[in-house]
């Protein structure tokens, strides 16, 4: 073929035509993809990652922009959740009576069927957790240092702690995802390092559980059931009982389409789809909305009595709405465990009284020498709020002593201490 | 390995139904359909193109089925190699970081199953790939000239599926010890780089994993080609890989 063939042959103004096409085709769609990656967060990407995107429209030509725009593109998650908001109702969890007849239906199918720790033989010591000198260091910075504590069976226990303590490093260790750098940790009679033994017997949530964006919560359900060695019509009774709990039952996108509360629900029913002995749940409501922290709550509460419930947390008010034991965590040591009414009643005996006299100022400096006051506090509106060592002896003689002041009495009330001063008590003196 | 059935499950579906099947299918497809067209092409277009041009004369030989086969396995060395270690520097580092892998690691699943389930279910995709986009490039290249030396590229393409496979081994490996799925691919760039200069050798070309994708091309032409060394050191190299990475996935926290 020479220049001389190649010259005397004219080019074929179609195959122009066509070159010319296919150019103008490619460069449009290239540019139209890459725009579009580079404006789209990565979330409404596919998997996730544009990296791959960008290589795939650049190495495969025409090819690749079209792969992407059909196939590499998602709605937003707002979206998708509008417009399932709009298909059916908000997916709410059942109510507390539902709840724990689901509950009921979990754990009574492993406790007939096939229960993946029936071999385990319980602790000696009776406690669903031991741990016992735990010390855990990252880079030099001590996350626990020396953390002592027990958690008997089928309690709903309370860890609490300010942020910092220690807390997800604990559950973290429990759930066989650290390791402590010293001392013991058992769980249900056996050492963690043991392996899948111990993990078919918890479930455990981390505070922001990630789940795989592509599943529909079914399929996360039945994948964490198949991994518990669930399968065939157990599992889809499981997947369907654990969606009542969850109140996802009538939901159909994806979970990369679900609200935070949701994903959080999702979480709690996939840590009992295989009725564990032992429920790890760490901070399950913080960052929800006040709705989606008394769902979660309600689910924590319907299991009382049916498992061990080890639950970490730092807020206050949660604990004492579900939990019957807690334990203060503070710069990986715990400062104080008990009841929690015994807690309140164990502060040295303090309670606090409010009055309210017609004349406060008199009455506060007739307190100043009484033996059972630790402090007097002027309060709203004429009252007096009286902090003592022996409530006992403040209400025989603090009605007596307004009495010989001849103040008008308007009213008089013993207010019980709530975990919130608790907490602050024990910690306060700690915290600059 | 407790666990691997399910996780391999759940790594296949996550195939199907994420880009991950789009991005290596997609790049061996691409390698599949474009080498015998652009072979056969190629002489068309450069005549009609070159016969605007005046004072320069182009002689191309007539291509074949040979040549259309050697180009595909061209692609696949470089083009498909290389989406290979960008896209999976990320197989196990993206999954920890993301947080899935602490929900699904709390559970009764073996920490070999999980490094072991993703290097099984990417490996599937690589040979269930590379069968479909050679069997689809034998086909087209019969269809625009002959079958040509179709039963030599099987065993070459199979060279090329071991160099593969040895390469996702490697990635697994970075992606185990190195926390950021960039510096994985990073670093996997750097390892198929690494490879590339070793192949240059005659004496590391024969015992080294990099001389394997040059055995392929030899093996497609007919001629004598030294396959054996460095596929035995490409099985090695890709099991040792395995090895060490389920060990240091084992001590890793999550």
């Amino acid at each position: 073929m020479t220049l001389a063939h190649i010259a005397a042959t004219p080019t074929s103004p179609v195959l122009l035509a066509g070159l010319v096409t296919l150019c103008v085709v490619e460069v449009g769609l290239l540019a139209w993809a890459l725009v579009d990656l580079y404006r789209r967060p990565s979330s409404q990407v596919s998997g996730g990652h544009k990296v791959p995107w960008l290589i795939l429209c650049v190495l495969l030509q025409i090819v690749g922009p079209v792969i992407y725009l059909v196939a590499g593109r998602e709605r937003p998650a707002t979206a998708r959740a509008g417009r399932l908001h709009a298909d059916v109702p908000a997916p709410r969890p059942v109510g507390r009576p539902d709840a724990a007849a689901a509950a009921d239906r979990l754990f009574a199918a492993s406790a007939g069927g096939a229960d993946p720790g029936a071999s385990v033989s319980p602790s000696p010591s009776g406690a669903a957790i031991e741990l016992r000198d735990v010390r855990k260091a990252f880079k030099g910075a001590v996350a626990l240092d020396g953390l002592t504590l027990s958690v008997p069976h089928g309690s709903v226990y309370g860890f609490l702690g300010p942020n910092g303590a220690g807390k997800t490093t604990t559950l973290r260790i429990l759930a066989g995802l650290a390791r402590a750098d010293a001392g013991t940790v058992r769980v249900l009679g056996r050492d963690v390092g043991d392996g899948a033994d111990v993990r078919s017997l918890v479930g455990y949530l981390p505070d922001v559980p990630a789940f795989y964006r592509w599943m529909t919560a079914p399929e996360y359900l039945r994948f964490a059931g198949s991994l518990f060695g669930l399968s065939g019509e157990g599992l889809e009774d499981r997947v369907a009982t654990a969606l009542t709990l969850a109140g996802l039952s009538t939901t159909r996108t994806r979970i990369g389409g679900f609200s935070r509360g949701m994903k959080q629900r999702l979480g709690v029913a996939q840590a009992l789809i295989h009725g564990p002995r032992l429920l790890l749940l760490d901070e399950p409501t913080s960052a929800l909305d006040p709705i989606g922290r008394r769902d979660v709550l309600d689910m924590v509460a319907s299991l009382r009595g049916r498992t061990t419930v080890f639950f970490s947390t730092h807020i206050l008010a949660d604990v004492e709405r579900v939990c019957d034991t807690v334990a203060i965590l503070d710069r990986g040591r715990v400062v104080t465990e008990s009841g929690i009414d015994a807690l309140r009643r164990s502060r040295g005996g303090i309670s606090r009284l409010s009055i309210e006299v017609d004349d406060p100022g008199r009455l506060r400096e007739a307190l100043a020498g009484a033996p059972w006051v630790r402090s007097t506090q002027a309060g709203e509106g004429g009252t007096l709020l009286v902090t003592c060592d022996d409530v006992d002896a403040a209400q025989r003689e603090l009605p007596a002593l307004v009495g010989r002041l001849g103040l008008a009495l308007r009213r008089f009330a013993v207010d019980e201490l709530d975990l919130e001063d608790v907490f602050v008590d024990l910690l306060d003196g700690d915290h600059p | 390995m407790t666990g691997l059935a399910p996780f391999l499950h759940k790594e296949m579906r996550e195939t199907l139904r994420t880009w991950r099947l789009w991005v290596l299918p997609g790049f061996l497809l691409f390698s599949a359909v474009s080498s015998p067209v652009v072979m056969y092409l190629t002489p068309t277009l450069l005549d009609r193109l070159g016969a605007a041009q005046q004072g320069f004369s182009i002689t191309l030989p007539e291509p074949t089925a040979l040549q259309s086969y050697i180009e595909y396995l061209g692609n696949l060395n470089e083009l498909t190699l290389f989406a290979l270690v960008i896209a999976y520097g990320g197989i196990v580092s993206g999954e920890v970081r993301g947080g899935t892998a602490a929900l699904t690691l709390a559970k009764p699943l073996a920490r070999a199953a999980f490094v072991i389930g993703k290097w099984l279910s990417q490996a599937l995709v690589v040979v269930v790939g590379a069968a479909l986009a050679t069997l689809i490039c034998a086909l087209l290249t019969r269809l625009l000239f002959d079958a040509g030396p179709a039963a030599r590229l099987a065993p070459a393409v199979s060279l090329w599926v071991a160099y593969a496979l040895m390469l996702l081994a490697v990635l697994v490996l970075l992606s185990v010890e190195l926390r950021a799925p960039a510096a994985a691919s990073g670093a996997g760039v750097g390892t198929y780089a690494a490879l590339l200069v070793l192949a240059q050798f005659d004496v590391t070309s024969r015992v080294t994993p990099a001389g394997l994708p040059a055995a392929g091309l030899a093996v497609v032409q007919g001629e004598s080609a030294h396959w054996v060394g460095p596929l035995i050191a490409t099985v090695v190299v890709g099991a040792a890989c395995l090895v060490v990475a389920v060990l240091r996935f084992r001590r890793r926290e999550i």
